[in-house]
């Protein structure tokens, strides 16, 4: 295991040139510039939804199902609610779904899985048969079960399917991707020298679980998160069209996706826009985390070190 | 070398894998679907100048509905798919039809006092009905339907527990010959006329049926014996059933239809399509943008609509405690229990908005329960307005304001809640009715919103909202605030609805609102009056409770919706009813070429 | 290696047991339950309420309740009739023995039931499968091989899009242009069928079967070719920059036979582990395909007992489909150890 040792001496050498170097790669890659430009202008706008002058919750009955116009851009739903606005604010939702998502299984998996890939043993066994046993539940239908009851459990907070719900509801099932990824990162490096010899120096576990060895996991942890959010915001429009997703009138791009398809060929508008916004958002993302892959990837950038 | 040997292996190994997964999938379907053993025999009488002689089309139509029935019962089940799919097959004593009169069905008439069959005893008022059955009924396998089985299935129907307004008053029924049955009441039961029929009380075979395994579990239920105008030839779960003419059903012609197919599509999208696209011909209860569109003439599809209403749109405010279950304790509803609450939530509804604009049209504004024959212009109960002022002054006189300028109110002297407490509540829905429900309810909830009312919005499935108590039923444990959705009785008769809902000293669970206190007795008194023959004695009392209902608001009528269902243009003879299911006539439909 | 089967096999019990405890305590606290078929509009008396509960076990502790679905009450006097005298031995035979209990919905027994869905699940998963692969090996080798020629650049900008696409929406898309917009110019009925597995009341015949399969089968394709593809492109790469690759080609060896002899042989090990851990979605099935196109399978039935509350079947579900990927991940291992001499079985 030479190789993995230099990148982690040159790592530890050089962080101003690795950034550098792994930013000089992403911006190489032309699908994933493009697709962070555009992430970027859909979380802008997004984040700008209060300038509308249409509110997303209120109706305005009259006007209900007008096709886009000059007033309404990408028209109006069912209620008369402007679409556009209800984009905005269900971006909001999608895209908060898709990062608490991430962050749900990154706080359950990156602990388990360091724990498990440090410790070994008896540990990395108990948790590795967690870690299993989580994986092997068939998501999609453990999904549904979850949102059911969730849904009417009187709790703080998870009532009514609210963003939380849902992310938690998918947070559940996405963090043993997460442990893994981590466990695996930690049986490469734990025997390292350098690991070794901060034992000896008589630093704390923590400490060389925090600040030794998780680092150099970081690259792939990103792209997996990366990766993450599309997933999660995809998960969410595939429950959300089986009924067991965000609630309304909290709009979200799965359930306004999932209340058009009803009147698909009466009104296409209300799911031509929703679908594109999960369409742009997804493969973005997509290809911001294949660009990632590629400027984080150690054999690339040792190469290019090299050269 | 070696390796190259394991991936031949491999290959082979996951090739016959895929290709037994494929074999067993297609396995049980292979077999050509079994012909129904019509007979030789063809029956000529409505297509005779047919130029091929031997082969006669046969007539076929495809019903779409959503889900999968799970029984051929009506009883133990809530779709309402279960009732259509057991009036196929199964016949009652008795019924009723589109408009709203009784008609024998195993019987050979319904018993009057005229006629001789309801006598009632002056002094105690018990009643003795006497039903005279036909003697040309016969089931599937030849054996004859006979009192044996009316009183086989109502026998099987006691032990199993359930309640209903017959169970209560009958005294006994018993078999006076094989076609002649004796019913007696402790008093006149106003719904005698179906004591055994309606769309939920088929009768069965005594022969085929397994008293032992239980009216809701015995095996009939799912293999049907058939005494109706179809026999059960094939049932798919959830893909499709089909019925077969029953060429011995005892109406002479009927039914006219050969075969008779329940197809089961979940999406309400492709329902509709297949509607356009010629592949089905009853699209039962579309949604309301859909049976719009089946109004529109010349596309191939038309619409059908039930003469009366039958559902009202209602709002069950609970105006006790959440989670305070009927019962020994009464802890008010901090926000409902004033009934001046309770009238400016509905004088701020637009309930025509929401008929003409959300629900397109299909619905009729409903302020009473009494709104519909035989009762008269709600008993003269004027409609109420809808006024958003009237409603922020009411609701400023209950002691609700906003003071600190949030939006929502907060308790300022007003009668059940502490000081400053907030005005929030969950305003709860069924998921099953789709999008015109959730519009509806998010436009109600805005306009409590401009009242300084906030709703938590909320949608279940009906089978928790309506569950049992121990399964965490929401309503029976009285853990809502207020929910909306479309109740009313079934059949002519609201005794036993009365009953059920607004009884307070019954047993009954289903007083939602958890309504007690004087009014409320005063209305279970009144309810005991109905059990007479005094039509126009009962009249009053109605009326009476109409006032009550009024004045109280133990729960808000919004509107009523008829039933709905598209047609294909073939279709003929299809009576969609507001007192049974759609199938009750299924005998009588025919396709036109 | 019999041995390392064998202890695979033996991790797995306990694997499949904590899933069924986690499970079984999920279901236990949610709301729902099996007297709810006799509520709406009906009412049930207090007593008739009592004796079923004490009749389907429910009056029981939860580990009470546990034990006797997993291992039935056949062993154990209950009270059957629900008159609150424990009279005879129970008729339960546990999960153990196959016995997943009855259907809340239309109390028939769960096993029978799944049993009669699998097959048509089995079916439409199982061709979708190997549609899939029969389009995605070969794009995704092709693509590696030649890596950024304008045929890798389309095919992996079309597997981005492919995997943007949300199922569901390009299902009913599907149906609108395939079903609803065009029509057979003979018959000038719809080109395709709008759902279903087969026209109902017609003879067996094999093109009618293919018509209803061809969109269903579209729909769940495209993302799942996407994403094999792109695996497959990776894995590919990955092998044919690695040292002994390069070596091969140092040394003059043919081009071709360094592919097909060296890369794609090592590249096929993560395909067929990844075509393992994919199998179970053949038995599991995909609840959106089969809502779409009314496809009479696993996905409709457990949506449906989702939709009613109706646990044991959801149970019933769930348990197997476990028990599916449970499987299907151990082969994926003994296949990996199997075909990469490197792996130790330890």
């Amino acid at each position: 295991m030479p190789r993995k040792a230099d990148v982690k001496n040159k790592t530890m050498k050089s962080p101003e040139t690795m950034s550098s170097l792994v930013w000089r790669r992403f911006r190489r890659h032309p699908g994933a510039m493009a697709g962070a430009i555009i992430l970027a202008i859909l979380i802008l706008s997004v984040l700008l939804a209060g300038l509308s002058p249409f509110d997303p919750e209120i109706s305005d009955i009259k006007n209900r199902f007008q096709p886009p116009s000059g007033n309404h851009l990408f028209g109006t739903d069912g209620l008369g609610r402007d679409v556009l606005v209800r984009i905005l604010y269900g971006g909001r939702v999608s895209l908060s779904v898709g990062f608490l998502v991430v962050g749900i299984s990154l706080a359950i998996g990156v602990p388990i899985g360091s724990a498990a890939g440090y410790f070994g043993g008896w540990v990395d066994n108990v948790l590795s048969k967690v870690i299993d046993a989580t994986m092997s539940l068939p998501a999609l239908m453990f999904m549904i079960l979850l949102s059911a009851i969730l849904r009417e459990i009187d709790a703080p907070f998870l009532k009514s399917n609210s963003t939380l719900t849902i992310s938690l509801v998918l947070g559940v099932l996405s963090w043993p991707t997460a442990a893994r990824l981590v466990r695996a990162i930690f049986f490469t490096f734990r025997e390292m020298e350098y690991v070794t010899a901060a034992k000896a120096l008589g630093a704390s576990n923590l400490r060389i679980i925090i600040s030794e060895i998780l680092p150099n996991g970081l690259g792939p942890i990103i792209v997996e998160s990366t990766l993450g959010i599309g997933y999660a915001i995809m998960e969410e429009s595939t429950l959300s069209f089986l009924g067991f997703g965000i609630m309304p009138p909290t709009p979200s791009w799965g359930n306004m996706l999932d209340k058009a398809q009803e009147h698909l060929s009466q009104y296409p508008w209300l799911a031509i826009f929703p679908g594109l916004m999960i369409f742009l958002a997804i493969i973005s993302i997509n290809f911001i985390g294949d660009g990632m892959r590629d400027a984080l990837d150690p054999y690339k950038i040792l190469a290019q070190i090299d050269e | 070398m070696a390796q190259l040997g394991r991936y031949r292996l491999l290959t082979v190994l996951i090739t016959i894998f895929i290709v037994t997964a494929f074999v067993v999938g297609c396995a049980p379907q292979e077999a050509p679907p079994e012909q129904p053993d019509v007979e030789d025999t063809t029956t000529d009488d409505t297509t005779d100048d047919t130029t091929t002689d031997d082969t006669v089309a046969k007539t076929s139509i495809i019903i779409l509905i959503p889900d999968n029935p799970a029984e051929f019962h009506g009883y133990g089940a809530g779709t309402g798919f279960e009732e259509a799919i057991s009036e196929m097959v199964m016949l009652s004593v008795s019924e009723i039809d589109d408009l709203g009169n009784y008609f024998p069905e195993l019987a050979t008439e319904i018993p009057t006092v005229e006629n001789g069959g309801v006598v009632m005893d002056e002094e105690t008022w018990e009643t003795v009905v006497t039903w005279h059955l036909r003697e040309d009924v016969y089931w599937e396998d030849g054996e004859q339907v006979t009192a044996d089985d009316v009183i086989f299935t109502w026998d099987a129907f006691l032990a199993a527990e359930i309640w209903s307004s017959a169970t209560d008053a009958t005294e006994y029924v018993k078999k006076i010959d094989d076609f002649t049955i004796e019913v007696k009441y402790y008093y006149p039961n106003p719904e005698y006329a179906i004591h055994f029929g309606g769309e939920d009380f088929p009768i069965f075979a005594e022969h085929f049926c397994d008293a032992d395994q239980g009216y809701y579990e015995w095996d009939c239920n799912r293999q049907p014996l058939s005494d109706g105008p179809y026999i059960l030839q094939e049932w798919v779960a959830d893909d499709h059933l089909t019925f077969v003419r029953n060429e011995n059903y005892y109406e002479e012609g009927k039914p006219y239809i050969d075969e008779v197919i329940f197809r089961i599509v979940p999406q309400e999208s492709v329902k509709r399509a297949m509607m356009d696209e010629g592949d089905a011909d009853v699209h039962y209860w579309p949604a309301e943008n859909n049976a719009l569109s089946y109004m529109e003439e010349g596309n191939g599809t038309k619409f059908a609509i039930s003469p009366t209403e039958r559902w009202v749109m209602k709002i069950f405010p609970n105006l006790k405690a959440r989670g305070d279950t009927p019962g020994e304790e009464t802890i008010p509803h901090p926000i409902l229990a004033d009934k001046r609450v309770r009238k400016a939530l509905r004088m701020a509804i637009d309930v025509d908005t929401i008929i003409n604009d959300i629900f397109l049209g299909f619905g009729e504004p409903v302020w009473s329960e009494f709104f519909r024959p035989p009762f008269e212009d709600s008993c003269g109960i004027p409609r109420p307005a809808f006024d958003m002022e009237a409603a922020k002054a009411l609701i400023k006189e209950a002691g609700w304001e906003d003071t600190d300028g949030d939006g929502v109110n907060e308790c300022h002297g007003c009668l059940y809640a502490e000081e400053g407490d907030l005005m929030t509540m969950e305003f709860m829905i069924y998921a099953e009715y789709g999008e015109t429900l959730e519009f509806a309810h998010q436009f109600i909830a805005e306009a409590w919103a401009a009242l300084g009312i906030e709703t938590k919005l909320s949608i279940v499935e009906g089978a928790v909202l309506w569950a049992q108590v121990e399964d965490g039923g929401i309503e029976l444990a009285g853990n809502f605030d207020i929910n909306m959705w479309d109740n009313g009785y079934g059949g002519v008769d609201p005794t036993s609805y009365l009953w059920d809902y607004y009884y307070y000293a019954s047993d009954s669970e289903w007083n939602l609102a958890n309504w007690t206190g004087e009014e409320a007795e005063t209305v279970a008194a009144l309810v005991d009056e109905l059990y007479s023959t005094d039509e126009e004695y009962r009249m009053e009392v109605f009326c009476d409770i109409a006032w009550i209902l009024e004045e109280e608001l133990p729960a808000i009528e919004l509107f009523s919706t008829l039933e709905m269902f598209g047609l294909s243009d073939r279709m003929q003879g299809v009576k969609p009813t507001a007192f049974d299911i759609l199938t009750w006539n299924v005998a009588d439909w025919t396709v036109s070429e | 290696m019999g041995q390392y089967i064998v202890r695979r096999l033996l991790q797995a019990i306990p694997m499949l047991l904590l899933v069924s405890i986690l499970l079984f305590a999920l279901v236990n606290v949610a709301p729902g339950g099996p007297l709810s078929q006799f509520s709406r509009s009906r009412r049930m008396t207090a007593e008739r309420a009592e004796s079923l509960k004490r009749q389907f076990g429910l009056d029981k502790p939860l580990t009470v309740q546990y034990i006797v679905w997993l291992a039935g009450n056949d062993w154990m006097a209950i009270d059957t009739d629900g008159n609150g005298i424990t009279d005879s031995y129970g008729t339960r035979k546990g999960v153990l023995r196959g016995d997943f209990g009855f259907s809340y919905q239309n109390r028939e027994p769960v096993l029978p039931q799944i049993m009669d869905r699998l097959p048509n699940t089995v079916y439409l998963m199982g061709l979708t499968l190997i549609v899939v692969a029969i389009i995605a090996i070969p794009i995704g080798i092709i693509s590696a091989v030649k890596q950024y020629s304008a045929f890798d650049i389309t095919v992996t900008t079309l597997s981005f899009m492919g995997q943007a696409i949300p199922e569901f929406w390009l299902g009913l898309i599907l149906i609108l242009i395939f079903y609803v917009g065009l029509d057979n110019p003979v018959t000038g009925k719809s080109l395709l069928p709008g759902g279903g597995m087969y026209t109902i009341g017609a003879e067996f015949s094999l093109i009618d079967r293919i018509r209803h399969l061809i969109l269903p089968v579209s729909m769940g394709v495209v993302g799942w070719v996407a994403w094999w593809s792109r695996f497959l492109r990776s894995s590919m790469l990955e092998v044919i920059n690695q040292d002994y690759i390069r070596t091969a080609r140092a040394k003059g060896q043919n081009e071709r036979k360094v592919l097909y002899r060296h890369a794609l042989k090592n590249a096929l090990i993560p395909l067929v582990t990844m075509i393992m851990i994919d199998f179970p979605y053949v038995f599991t099935g995909a609840i959106v395909v089969e809502q779409l196109f009314s496809w009479p399978g696993m996905g409709r039935m457990y949506y449906d007992a989702a939709t009613s509350r109706d646990y044991p079947m959801l149970m019933g579900v769930l348990i197997l489909g476990s028990m599916v990927i449970i499987l299907s991940n151990l082969m994926a291992d003994i296949i990996y150890a199997y075909l990469d001499p490197r792996v130790r079985y330890d």
